[in-house]
């Protein structure tokens, strides 16, 4: 009886993929899964990663994307700096052995495997030969451009992190070592495939909630031409501008209060118009320790304790997340003191009225702004953008994981970026840019008016900073800015000081991790490191 | 006539006495005495397990009575070997058997105990001192570096998983080592090869005790109370005072007014001293004069010192031994069920007992948490956040209950063929089924007040085996002997379960899992050559098939070659007083490993997320599918073993034993490696990749120091030297492995080419001129001036380089009095209860007060973070530990009891090592992290022989 040796799964979570497709449905949860390695680590819960060399709750994506732009910028701290990884991140001295940017670097190319996958179960040939319905066929159609628009996203990530990736379509087999291709071939192969697929996306705002449609393929595209002086050495300001009036052109409204896109109900709110596109997260079915998770209990204050006030435990996680010096002073000046884009808290002084209920009531202290311990977790504001209770005061199902979705693009960044590319010289109008400005200022209850004599690039990295704080754009703004590296603009514990000391050049890309780098001979290290 | 044993002059029951050259014979009754009826001129042959065969030729006499002696040497005793059997003196490979007599004795809950630091070569360790808990058993260092490195065993013919159920202790802790007759260790890879694809970590055939023709019973019963006489050194209630009030962190303020009144060691609240106690009934005899039979019933109660911690067992054990056709067909049937139930405690209470705030009481009448203290909000009664639970309370309140039944045995045909007696054809059956139910109850769960916990596990696990072998031998030539067996064998195992997950908690569903079948196949045979009895050669060959592999790979071929030559026959040494005993022994052999986690790990699969898993889709829960992970081209990782032996025996076998010396060269490994990302659906697979290479030498003598007249003393030493090497690593990159020292994410140790695996991966620290550490400044190792990843280095690993075991057995008239020492020396054990804990910013989390080590005094060290990878923490972990000393008295009685055994003993009775941290034997890992510490136990106890 050696025919017994050929196994089949006995678990009835595990299917045979040549089984799974019988029920037609599979389709649908296959996509599902390519999105959900946007949310979720694996299969068997928060706790569990299809990635190793790296913590599971951390190689998150969004979590993961979060450290790489905001941690390792001059907006966040964390405290624990025992977890792995961290001290050098945020300390600006990082090496290709850090476990977070291999999980930014695995994580992200796993998007790509598994878009990849889902293309090659769903060409043509494998639906024939599968007698699939017409009415699957149809959905197929815009199924397939979300994969590719999923997996031109990763790479998009990859030519911005690390300025160049290992480069597998779904032509290539499974296991095929994929050769390296350099930032300019990515931006040219990202730039080429949003535009293909622009006829099979669902039009923009029209998908359902948590899929992607023709707005996030402009809004990745405006960012590349964005950023094309960083990645190609190009001018695309123009083509920026025109993916901006694309999205602004669309349907998209900002949400009625700024918070309502950092709350537990952002998914069913007014934010709804405002996200372009969730990293979608539920304190029930899709539990993670992504961003939101992260951002929300690590910013409950050690001596506060507000966890209850943002709808987790009353503790959270003990003061993991404070703000550095730098970002404080962003709102430091009264204009800023009713924005409501300004949740510091500065202990027993509340700037902005947030009520904190807390026992003990008072905290000893006023928090110090500066930082000179990172352990010390009294020290430097904290910040209570993020929540789990919904704009209407319920709190989120769980007390740990959060409901709250993170908004990876929202039109307040369009917004910004339209304004940029106008000061960059990318055309559009100062009065569109103003407006946009201003819609924000006045969005956020600030009633101080953007004049003409303020639009400076200067203003805008400002600006930036106070919108879309914790929202991983900073790294990649103070790039564009020529700010990141060198001694331009030295933010505490920058270069390992507390003050901040200049950093080489070479920190402007992410290491290929060791093991990745081990791993594929086609990759070479990127310079420097 | 009568046997008897020489040394006592005891009848011995039991006795072999056969007709030389026949089948003619007979054994000895309960009084030794035998009938039986020859012819002149024949030769009786008296035989008894461990003692020396004598011939005597009959010459008319009416009685012959016969005084056998103790074989010290015990050259001509049995040992199992794959499929068969073979005697010590014709032994090719490195097989190493332990029967009752040389069994540890003292306080033997598990099987393992009883071989513990007996068998050079075979390290037996525990992580602690949880009651019942099974141990790791390495033969030779194990072979793999991700797959398996847990023996082979192999139970009355049937091979047993290595894999546990739920709810038991360990995969051993449900046998009852009084059923055990002997263990037989097979090292070298000539004679494992015989086990293909499973037994590169060596195998382990444990004999269960047969039924006799004779009647006899046997009533054990012993008591053990335990105590630990060790604790973490934490600050006392006093102590603590000072420390807080001394203000000791810079740049923060500890809350003075947080400190309470009372006076709480919470070690001694959570730790209590232990009762224990075995008891065992054993019947042996013939049931309708044709039925060998064997019955025994045991049951075992220990408590463990962490309370609440309780493993109970009750076994029953049946076998029925029979043969037919004037001993043609022998059959042995042996059925085993064991009931274990275990109460665990939950060990991360003793690290919260070191941790709470020793000023606090263990009380103070708070009805809301059933009049146990908490650090709760001034004013209500909800729990301070992070600011840790009551241990003692946390332990009362939570009752996880683990119940196994477990039923095994087997069914073993041997038939001589009635025409052609030299070709033997045997049969096994055997069966091997667990099941467990596990349960958990508490009333709060650790870090939520409002909510508790109700959920319960159920999991069962079956294996089937069939082997079927034809034997024959020839050995009747004085010239030429062979033996010559093929065989084929069949196994699969299945495991299912489900989980209810916490019914208290409705956002969460249970569910059930099933893993593939593992179906296990092989074809083996067996050539043994006897030249002269001088020249002895033993080939092997196994062909393996495993469903852990596609059709293309699932199939390997293995086999071993040994030859031995016997020195001491020849005619140069024949007559040397000296040496009594020579045999020069080489081998080569190949086994293959397949046993890896994941079993399907092949095919092409979609694995659907469970109920926290799902994705949403205009906010509606879409379930997902993610495909796994997959390598089509997995296969067997092959262990090659080169080895050179002497058997020696020197003045009259006084003293006996081996020296061997071997490597190993594992390659394919099965290996969890990095592979290119964007390739496959993680970032890391099982892979066959890399080579590992462990060279050893192992040497062992047994000396009958004493052993004529009243005094006996027979000691045996075995001493192992072992050598482990990744020779090759997948693309040469450093992979991070082991515990997480701190925080999320970290690695303490690391797998690099041309390292010891699981090596430490640390800073090297820097010290003042007093030669204090400060804190968290490292060596620039690079010398970059900045102190990243860059600058760890490996300082050792937690592998010893030397094993060592003595035993000691004396007996002076009816007295006995044995003790067994076991060392290790070379390992090193990270401290992370140190490391973890010994800084003074612990001494405050928000509005809590918490306890630290006292060895935060030699470093003055701050904050955990800046310092848990110092190489300070990683310490040497040498050891000498008193295993037993048992000391009995037997009284002989010519009536219905024929003998009482009365005696005492202390286990653990002592341990020198340099070590630092509580107990410097924490298991294979090598990570101190609280662990469950071990109880010196005092022993009493009781054998009743009828």
């Amino acid at each position: 009886c050696t025919d017994d040796l050929n196994i089949t799964p006995n678990d009835d979570d595990t299917l045979l993929t040549e089984d799974a497709f019988e029920d037609e449905s599979a389709y649908r949860s296959l996509l599902a899964g390519v999105y959900a390695n946007l949310a979720l680590t694996g299969t068997e819960g928060a706790e569990n990663s299809n990635l190793a060399g790296i913590d599971a709750g951390t190689s998150q994506f969004g979590r993961v994307l979060l450290y790489m732009q905001t941690l390792a910028a001059d907006q966040m701290i964390w405290s624990y700096e025992n977890d792995a990884g961290t001290r050098e991140l945020q300390r600006n001295i990082w090496t290709p052995q850090n476990p977070l940017i291999l999980g930014m670097f695995s994580r992200t190319m796993a998007s790509v495997s598994f878009a990849n996958n889902f293309l090659r179960e769903t060409t043509a040939e494998k639906l024939d030969g599968r007698n699939v319905s017409d009415a699957t066929r149809q959905d197929i159609v815009a199924y397939r451009a979300e994969a590719r628009l999923l997996r031109a996203m990763a790479y998009y990530y990859m030519m911005d992190l690390f300025g160049k990736a290992p480069f597998i379509t779904e032509n290539d087999p499974l296991n095929f070592t994929p050769p390296e291709v350099s930032r300019a071939e990515l931006f040219t192969f990202i730039e080429s495939e949003l535009l293909d697929i622009q006829s099979d996306l669902v039009a923009a705002g029209q998908n359902e909630y948590g899929r992607a449609d023709r707005g996030v393929a402009n809004m990745i595209l405006a960012k590349i031409y964005l950023n094309a002086e960083v990645y190609i050495g190009e001018n695309r300001y123009p083509d920026c501008i025109t993916q901006c009036e694309a999205l602004l052109s669309s349907g998209y409204a900002l949400a009625d209060s700024y918070l309502h896109n950092f709350m537990a109900d952002n998914n069913t709110n007014s934010a709804t118009s405002e996200i372009i596109f969730p990293i979608v997260s539920d304190g029930l079915t899709t539990q993670n320790f992504g961003p939101t998770t992260v951002m929300v209990n690590g910013s409950v204050g050690s001596l506060e304790t507000n966890g209850l006030v943002v709808g987790v435990t009353q503790g959270g996680w003990g003061g993991a997340l404070r703000v550095r010096r730098e970002f404080a002073e962003l709102f430091a000046d009264g204009i800023f003191s009713q924005d409501e884009r300004n949740t510091l808290i500065e202990g027993v002084n509340v700037p902005n009225g947030v009520t904190i209920v807390t026992t003990p009531p008072t905290p000893p202290t006023p928090r110090p702004v500066d930082i000179v311990d990172i352990s010390n977790r009294d020290t430097g504001f904290i910040l209570q953008k993020y929540s789990n209770v919904s704009s209407d005061g319920t709190p989120g199902i769980d007390q740990t994981f959060v409901d709250t979705d993170f908004p990876l693009f929202r039109l307040a960044d369009v917004y910004l970026m339209y304004a940029e590319a106008y000061l960059r010289g990318g055309g559009g109008s100062e009065s569109t840019a103003l407006g946009l400005l201003n819609e924000l200022r006045d969005r956020a209850n600030n009633d101080e008016v953007v004049e003409s004599s303020d639009l400076t690039l200067d203003f805008i990295l400002d600006e930036r900073s106070r919108e879309l704080h914790w929202e991983a754009h900073r790294r990649q703004d103070l790039i564009r800015f020529n700010r990141y590296t060198g001694g331009n603009y030295n933010w505490a514990w920058k270069g390992n000081g507390s003050n901040g000391i200049a950093i080489p050049a070479h920190f402007n890309v992410y290491p290929i991790p060791s093991l990745s780098l081990a791993s594929n001979p086609e990759l070479n290290q990127n310079t420097g490191y | 006539g009568t046997v008897t044993d020489g040394t006592n002059g005891l009848p011995l029951p039991g006795v072999n006495v056969l007709v030389k050259g026949t089948t003619t014979g007979t054994s000895t009754d309960f009084d030794g005495k035998y009938t039986l009826n020859v012819s002149n001129g024949n030769v009786l042959v008296f035989s008894y397990l461990g003692f020396v065969t004598q011939e005597v030729t009959y010459n008319g006499q009416n009685t012959i009575n016969i005084g056998l002696v103790e074989d010290a040497s015990q050259l001509d005793e049995i040992v199992l070997i794959g499929y068969g059997t073979t005697t010590v003196k014709d032994a090719t490979g490195s097989v190493e058997s332990v029967t009752e007599e040389d069994f540890t004795r003292g306080n033997i809950v598990t099987a393992d105990n009883l071989i513990s630091g007996r068998v050079a070569g075979v390290n037996v360790t525990t992580d602690g001192g949880a009651p019942g808990s099974g141990s790791t058993i390495r033969i030779r260092g194990g072979s793999s570096i991700n797959a398996s490195n847990n023996p082979l065993i192999i139970i009355d013919g049937l091979p047993i998983t290595n894999d546990n159920v739920g709810g038991s202790r360990g995969i051993l802790s449900s046998l009852n080592p009084n059923d055990i007759e002997s263990f037989s260790v097979l090292k070298d890879a000539s004679a494992t090869a015989i086990y293909g694809s499973r037994a590169s970590n060596g195998v382990i055939i444990i004999s269960t005790k047969k039924g006799r023709k004779t009647f006899s019973a046997d009533i054990d019963t012993q008591y053990t109370f335990g105590e630990i006489d060790e604790r973490i050194d934490v600050l006392s209630a006093d102590e603590f005072r000072d420390l807080v009030n001394s203000q000791p962190i810079t740049g923060a303020t500890l809350d003075t007014s947080l400190l309470g009144n009372a006076n709480t060691d919470w070690q001694d609240e959570i730790f209590r001293e232990t009762v224990s106690a075995i008891h065992n009934v054993t019947l042996r005899g013939e049931l309708f004069k044709f039925l060998p039979t064997r019955f025994s019933f045991g049951v075992s109660r220990q408590e463990g010192a962490l309370i609440t911690s309780l493993n109970e067992r009750r076994n029953l054990s049946l076998s029925l031994n029979p043969s037919f056709f004037d001993d043609h067909l022998k059959v042995n049937i042996n059925a085993n069920m064991a009931f274990e139930d275990n109460r665990f405690a939950d060990r991360s209470q003793i690290g919260q007992a070191l941790r709470y705030d020793p000023t606090q009481p263990v009380r103070d009448g708070n009805p809301f948490f059933a009049g146990f203290y908490q650090h709760t909000v001034p004013g209500n009664n909800s729990l301070i956040a992070n600011g840790g639970t009551n241990p003692i309370f946390n332990l009362l309140q939570r009752n996880n209950q683990g119940d196994l039944n477990r039923l095994f045995g087997n069914i073993n045909l041997d038939y001589k063929f009635h025409f052609l007696p030299e070709l033997r054809a045997v049969l096994n059956l055997g069966y091997d089924h667990s099941e467990s139910n596990t349960s958990t109850f508490a009333r709060f769960a650790t870090q939520d007040v409002v909510r508790g916990e109700t959920s319960f596990f159920n999991q069962q696990r079956v294996n089937r085996s069939l082997d079927g072998y034809l034997n024959y031998a020839n050995d009747s030539g004085d010239v030429f002997d062979y033996d010559v067996s093929a065989g084929y064998s069949y196994q699969v195992f299945t495991n299912d379960g489900g989980f209810t997950g916490n019914l208290q908690d409705p956002q969460t569903t249970g569910d059930t899992f099933a893993d593939p079948d593992i179906v296990l196949i092989g074809f083996w045979g067996r050539l043994n050559l006897d030249f002269y009895d001088k020249y002895l050669l033993t080939l092997n060959y196994r062909r393996d098939g495993t469903s852990r592999f596609s059709e293309d790979n699932q199939w390997g071929n293995f086999g071993g070659a040994a030859l031995a030559w016997r020195l001491s026959d020849e005619d140069f040494l024949k007559d040397s007083n000296t040496i009594s005993e020579l045999k020069l022994r080489a081998s080569v052999g190949w086994n293959g490993q397949q046993e890896i986690g994941q079993t399907d790990i092949f095919l092409s699969r979609l694995r659907q997320g469970n109920e926290n898993s799902i994705f949403q889709f205009g906010n509606m829960p879409v379930q997902t599918l993610l495909p796994s992970a997959i390598n089509p081209d997995i296969k067997w990782e092959e262990t090659r073993t080169i080895e050179f032996g002497i058997d020696y025996g020197l003045f009259d076998n006084r003293f006996t034993g081996s020296l061997n010396v071997f490597q190993k060269d594992s390659e394919d490994l099965l290996f969890a490696a990095p592979v290119p990302d964007g390739s496959n659906f993680t970032n890391n697979i099982i892979q066959n990749i890399g080579e590992f290479r462990i060279q050893g030498l192992e040497f062992s003598v047994n000396a009958d120091v004493f052993r004529e007249g009243e005094f006996n003393w027979n000691a045996n030493f075995n001493a192992t030297l072992l050598d482990r090497d990744i020779t090759s690593l997948p693309f040469g990159a450093d992979i991070p492995v082991g515990p997480n020292p701190s925080g999320t994410g970290g690695n303490i140790q690391l797998q690099r080419q041309g390292e010891a695996p699981s090596s430490f991966f640390v800073f090297k620290q820097l010290y003042d001129a007093n030669g204090a550490p400060i804190e968290g400044a490292y060596v620039d190792l690079n010398g970059d001036n900045i102190i990243n990843d860059q600058d760890r280095y490996i300082r050792e690993n937690p592998n010893p380089n030397a094993l060592f075991g003595f035993q000691s057995n004396m007996t002076y008239k009816n007295f006995d009095f044995s003790f067994n020492l076991r060392a290790s020396v070379g390992g090193y054990v990270y401290n992370n209860v140190a490391s973890g804990n010994a800084q003074y910013a612990l001494l405050q989390d928000q509005s809590v007060l918490g306890n630290i080590p006292t060895s935060v005094f030699n470093t003055n060290f701050q904050q955990t973070s800046d310092v848990v990878l110092s190489d300070l923490y990683v310490e040497e972990a040498s050891f000498l530990r008193m295993d037993n000393i048992t000391l009995g008295y037997t009284f002989n009685f010519e009536k219905a009891i024929k003998s009482i055994r009365l005696w005492g003993g202390v286990q653990n009775a002592f341990i020198i090592t340099d070590y630092s941290g509580l107990d410097p034997e924490v298991g294979e890992s090598g990570f101190d992290s609280n662990i469950f510490p071990r109880t010196r136990n005092f022993l009493v106890g009781a054998n009743f022989k009828f």
